[in-house]
This record gives C-alpha cells, structure tokens and sequence, in this order.
C-alpha cells in the first residue's frame, strides 16, 4: 500500500494498536508487577496498583531463591539444554552435510520419512520412551531427558542445516577436493566454517527447545525436588497452594522473561524464513 | 561429490549419519513399534510388567532382552490381548457400527452442497458472461448446507458424540482448530495491514509489542498460568468487573462454554502474531508498482486489497494455516495449564476443553491406561500422519530433496 490513510482511518488503526498492544503486553506486565506483591495482596483489587508497582516488596524473590530449590532447577535445566545442544549439534551436522552433499540410496526417502516421523506426538509416545529409559537404566536421570531432547532436536536439526548446506556453493568443495581434500576435511574445513550463523540459530533453537520443555521434563524426570528442571517445578509451584503466586511470577520472570527476549531476537530469521518450519506456529 | 568410488562413497555416507539414524532409531522410531504394540495388549496400571514367556512381548519389549532387568516392583504382568482389536472399539465406541456409519454419512452429506456451489462457481467463472452472480451461487450452497445440518446435524452430533471417548475428543478438537485458525488469521491480517500502512509512526516499536505472545508461547505452560490467574473466580477479570460494573462475574473455567471460550481466547493470543509475520514477510514481496499502477488506475483501498494483497500472499501464507492448524490440534500446554481439560459433565467422561493432546496425556499419566491410550495415539497418528503428508505436498516443503 502506498497511499496513506486518511485522518479517520488513522485514528481507527491507533485505537487498534493500543488495545492490541496492551493486551499482548499486559499479561507479562502484570506477572512482573506481582513480584512486588506480598502474600495474598493479589486477591483484593488494588485498580492503581494492576498498572504501576504502588507497594514494592523483595519478600517473593527472596523466599523463591533462597527457600525453594529454584537456583538448583535452573542450573539443572541449564545443564540438560546445554547437554542436548552440544550432543544434537554433534550428531546431527554431518547427517545434514551428507543428505546435503552425497547422492545416495534412501536419501529423499530418508528425508521425508524423518518429517513423517514428527508426526507421532512425542507425548503420546512417553510411555513406550519411558520404558526404553528404564531399561538402560536412564529414566529419573538428567542424561535420559538429554537423549530424549536431542531425539526431538535432530529432525530440525537436520533439516534445517541441510537447507543451509544446499545454499552454500558446491564450487568451493570441489575446489578443495582438487587440492586434495576429502569429504571430512571438506566437512570440517569448507563447509562448517561457512555455515556458522545457520549453526548459531539452529543451537539456539535447539536450547531453547530442551529449556522451555515441560511434557517430557515432567514425565521423565518426575522427582525428587533436587533433580526437577525450571519450567516443570515453576509449574507445580504455582500450582501449590500453600505457596504465594507472587513466588511463581518471580520464577517467571527468571526464565520465561530471558527465553522470550531471545524470541523476540529470533524473529528477523522467522521473517527471512529460514527457521519457519523448525518452530511450531 | 563426484568422483568416489560407490563403496568409498557408501562408506563416507554411513560414518557421516550412523549417528543421526542410531538415535533416531531408538529413541523415536523404536518407540514408535513399541506403542503401537502396546495397543494390542492389556498393560494399563495393574499390570505395567511384561510376560516375557509370551511371545512379542520377548521381542518387542526391552525388559525381556537378554540383559535387561524387568524393573522391581508389584503388579500383574501384560499380554496380547484377545481380540486384538479391544482397545481400539473400547475408544472408537460405535462409530463403526451401521447407526455410527449413516449419522457419519449424514454429517458428510451436508458438505456435497459447499463442494458443489464451489463447483459451480469455477465453472460460471470460465464463462464469458456470468449467468449467476457468486453471492448467489455460494448463498444457495451454504444455506442448503445449514439445512441440512439443521435437519440431520443434532442427532448426527449427539449419538458421535456419546459414541466413545475418541469421537467426542477428536470433533471438540476440530472444532476448537476450525474456531482458531480463521479468528487467528484475520487478527494477524488486520493487524500486518496496520502495521504496514504508510506513514505510521515507531514501526518496528509495534512490531515488537505485537510478537510478544508469540515469544511468551516457547513456554505457553508457564505464561498460561498468569491467563488462568486472570479468569479465576477471585481471579483479576472478576475483580475488575466487581469494581467497575459491580457486577460479579461468572466462575469462568466451571462452565463449559466459558472455559473453551478462554482457553481459544488464551490461543488466539498466543498465535495470532505468528501470522502477522508470516503475512508480513508475504507483503514485503510485493512489488509497490503494483500498488502505483493500481493507484493510477483509480483502485480503492479495499479495490487494491482484494485484488492485489490477498491473491499475491496467498501462496506465502497457504502452508502457514496448514502448518498452524496441525499444530492447533496439537495443542496442550495452554489447556493443561488453565482447566486440566475440565470441566467434566461426569465421572470418566472428558471435559469440555480436553483435547486431543490433553486426553492422551491423562489417559497415560493419571489414569495409567497404557493400552487403550496407545491405541488412541495410534489412530491420532494415522490422521496426523495424513495431515502431515498434505502439508508437505501444499507447503512443499520438501522441494528442496528434489532438486
């Protein structure tokens, strides 16, 4: 469109964007405002205080870090997401650059089956996961939810670099190849040097899919308190009712907050569509 | 890469994705097997341990290998169950009787009018002169449609709906997709539109603001504890309604109505900026000459919005509603987090916003009815697996294998 719109027509579309822009914002806002909140105080309306911090209190944030476990469940969840991305990374690279680089039998077969594969909903397949942890011994553990993840993490994985791989030009390869390079060190020398930013959002994505997980975190590792990741064990505290919500937004504001700016980061590549089939709508 | 010997190559290729296909074998198309086998057994919270002297179970189930301990513990052992197929009509109900099958065929009647007006009005459109105008044309289908609904839909939807658990999880789902897509997409429309109009000041501000649910959706389990916060009885929505309008509000999640209404409200919000970027990225493709000739020619707004916008986005946008509307029907942390799938009109009968998704996990981890969730996870894929397929094909995404 290139005619600008009309006084009218203008003032319609700020009254819009305000009350869209509010109800989109408000939510968060309202979870960083009951930090601040003691106790029950949430429960009787205060009208100034659901918009401006009137009362401000640390009580929430203190009793959240230092009387629950939550420092342990972050580093905890930390540890599991950063596990699964140098694991899937590891793995699933060199796939990427095979089913980029080589012909060979079962390779579009392979590709697709992979996608149809995605179709199994991975909750609905947590019991028969679960049996395969408990016999070798991982269901409970934090390695077995890296496993789990990293299961997840490679079909995006995979696809995502393939289709990076196919936009970087095969000339610098076969360059490489004349002066004596071969596939693993045309791998390692050529093609994951070139890759790198592709590498950066895919990591990220991958971290970001372990971190704000709560199916299988919950189901897999379902106790004891000391071994539960963030996102599960904020849930069950919001949901105890001998906890004040107060403590719950202090925990949402640690790690929904972060996760959310890294979001907002990552939607220029949305937008050039190279991660639009790895994220869910 | 060219010259390579076949086997070298073979080799190469093996090194390069043993790794990739070894997980995915275990931990995901093993699984896979193994819940598919579960669906023909009896394992439900009674009996969790396999009978290893039966055989399958010896094959299929890990705790029968050859050094695999079956886990301590007490409780019957699973079998195969006879026949086979129990666990799949305890769910399905009688759908697939005679009655389940003719209120089927009646409810798939009433979409011959739609296809036949959208027919017909490819058809008129081909010729020279139109001898029926499209309003008309879709007016007659559609209002035949709603007829027939009228006349066959109510009994149609009464007896699938009480026909087994399956039925009645699987159409509250479509119709919670069938809500969701369309509402979703046309806020993600008018608000790209607004975003994009000329003139507009702090552009990119809005743009942010806008996507900000899209970014609380990464961890909808969480962010939807402060929307359930807001619709409880004492909850803030009542609050404000009690102060302002000193009205008292209704119990908000007790309803049925209510509580779908919120958990699409909820939905809606979570996702609408999705498409706004879709479309947005869509609109950024077209070239402004077009708008320009358009101008000259003395288009309107809505002359070069009907004409030009929407027909040039579309193929941009087509796999953006298939993919959200597979991945609405995989919905679940929202409804976790808020109803827990409640409320129920009874004892063992699925609440009113329990999903497809939101079921599965209840069945599997309160109630611990391995079988006959299994079995619903496997007719749940077989519609996913074709749904996928579909997408594939219109979103072509896979058209980068081909090249």
């Amino acid at each position: 469109m290139i005619r600008t719109p009309s006084r009218k027509m203008r003032i319609v579309q700020y009254i819009i964007l305000v009350m869209m822009g509010f109800v989109a914002i408000y939510p968060i806002y309202f979870a960083l405002l009951a930090i601040g909140r003691p106790g029950n105080s949430l429960y009787t309306l205060d009208l100034a205080g659901m918009f401006f911090p009137t009362s401000w209190s640390w009580d929430n944030m203190r009793e959240l870090l230092f009387t629950t476990p939550f420092i342990t469940w972050v580093i905890n969840s930390l540890k599991v997401a950063t596990l699964t991305v140098i694991l899937a990374m590891v793995v699933c690279t060199s796939a990427a650059f095979a089913f980029s680089r080589f012909e060979f039998y079962g390779r579009k077969s392979g590709l697709t089956t992979m996608l149809a594969l995605q179709a199994y909903p991975g909750l609905l397949s947590l019991s028969a996961v679960t049996m395969v942890l408990t016999a070798f011994g991982l269901y409970g553990k934090h390695l077995g939810l890296v496993f789990a993840y990293t299961t997840i993490a490679l079909v995006f994985c995979t696809w995502n670099l393939k289709g990076y791989f196919d936009t970087i030009p095969i000339d610098l390869e076969e360059s490489g190849m004349i002066d004596g390079c071969g596939p693993v060190q045309s791998f390692f020398l050529i093609a994951l040097p070139l890759a790198r930013p592709a590498l950066a959002i895919t990591a990220l994505l991958a971290f970001l899919s372990g971190w704000s997980d709560f199916v299988y975190a919950s189901a897999l590792v379902p106790a004891p308190d000391s071994l539960k990741l963030a996102v599960p064990a904020l849930y069950g505290l919001a949901n105890d009712v001998g906890v004040p919500w107060g403590q719950f937004a202090a925990g949402f504001a640690i790690v929904v907050v972060p996760t959310m700016i890294l979001f907002l980061y990552l939607q220029r590549f949305l937008e050039s569509g190279l991660t639009l089939g790895g994220v869910k709508g | 890469m060219v010259g390579m010997s076949n086997r070298r190559k073979a080799l190469y290729v093996f090194i390069f994705i043993f790794a990739t296909m070894l997980g995915l074998l275990i931990f995901n198309v093993y699984p896979t097997i193994l819940n598919t086998y579960t669906s023909i057994t009896n394992r439900n919270k009674f009996r969790p341990y396999p009978d290893c002297d039966v055989t399958l179970n010896n094959v299929l189930v890990p705790f029968c290998w050859p050094g695999f301990d079956i886990p301590q513990g007490t409780g019957g052992k699973f079998v195969i169950i006879e026949p086979l197929k129990e666990n799949y009509s305890k769910i399905l109900g009688d759908v697939f009787t005679v009655p389940g099958m003719v209120n089927f065929g009646l409810v798939l009647l009433c979409i011959v009018p739609i296809v036949v007006a959208w027919r017909a009005d490819r058809r008129f459109d081909q010729q020279i002169e139109r001898r029926f105008s499209r309003g008309v044309v879709w007016l007659l289908g559609g209002s035949i449609a709603i007829l027939c609904l009228l006349v066959f839909g109510f009994s149609a939807w009464r007896f699938l709906f009480n026909s087994g658990d399956f039925m009645a999880v699987l159409l509250r789902t479509i119709i919670f997709v069938i809500l969701r897509v369309p509402l979703t997409f046309g806020i993600g429309f008018l608000m790209a539109l607004i975003v994009t109009s000329p003139g507009l000041p702090v552009r990119n501000f809005w743009r942010l603001v806008l996507f900000i649910p899209w970014a609380a959706s990464s961890v909808a389990i969480l962010t939807s504890l402060i929307w359930q916060f807001f619709f409880r009885e004492q909850g803030t929505i009542n609050q404000v309604l009690d102060l302002l309008f000193n009205i008292k509000g209704p119990v908000w999640l007790n309803n049925p109505f209510t509580a779908f209404g919120v958990i699409l409200l909820v939905d809606i919000w979570y996702s609408y900026p999705f498409f706004m970027i879709a479309i947005l990225g869509a609109m950024a493709a077209i070239p402004n000459d077009s708008y320009e000739a358009a101008e000259i020619d003395g288009a309107s707004y809505w002359d070069q919005l009907r004409n030009i916008t929407m027909p040039l986005i579309r193929p941009a946008i087509l796999p953006a509603i298939v993919l959200t509307s597979i991945t609405a029907f995989q919905m679940f942390g929202t409804v976790w987090a808020i109803t827990q799938g409640g409320p129920t009109a009874g004892a063992g009968k699925p609440g009113a916003t329990e999903l497809v998704l939101v079921y599965g996990y209840k069945q599997i981890f309160q109630l611990q009815n391995y079988g006959s969730a299994t079995a619903f996870a496997t007719i749940i894929f077989v519609l996913l697996f074709i749904a996928t397929m579909i997408s594939l094909r219109v979103s072509r995404l896979t058209r980068g294998v081909n090249e």
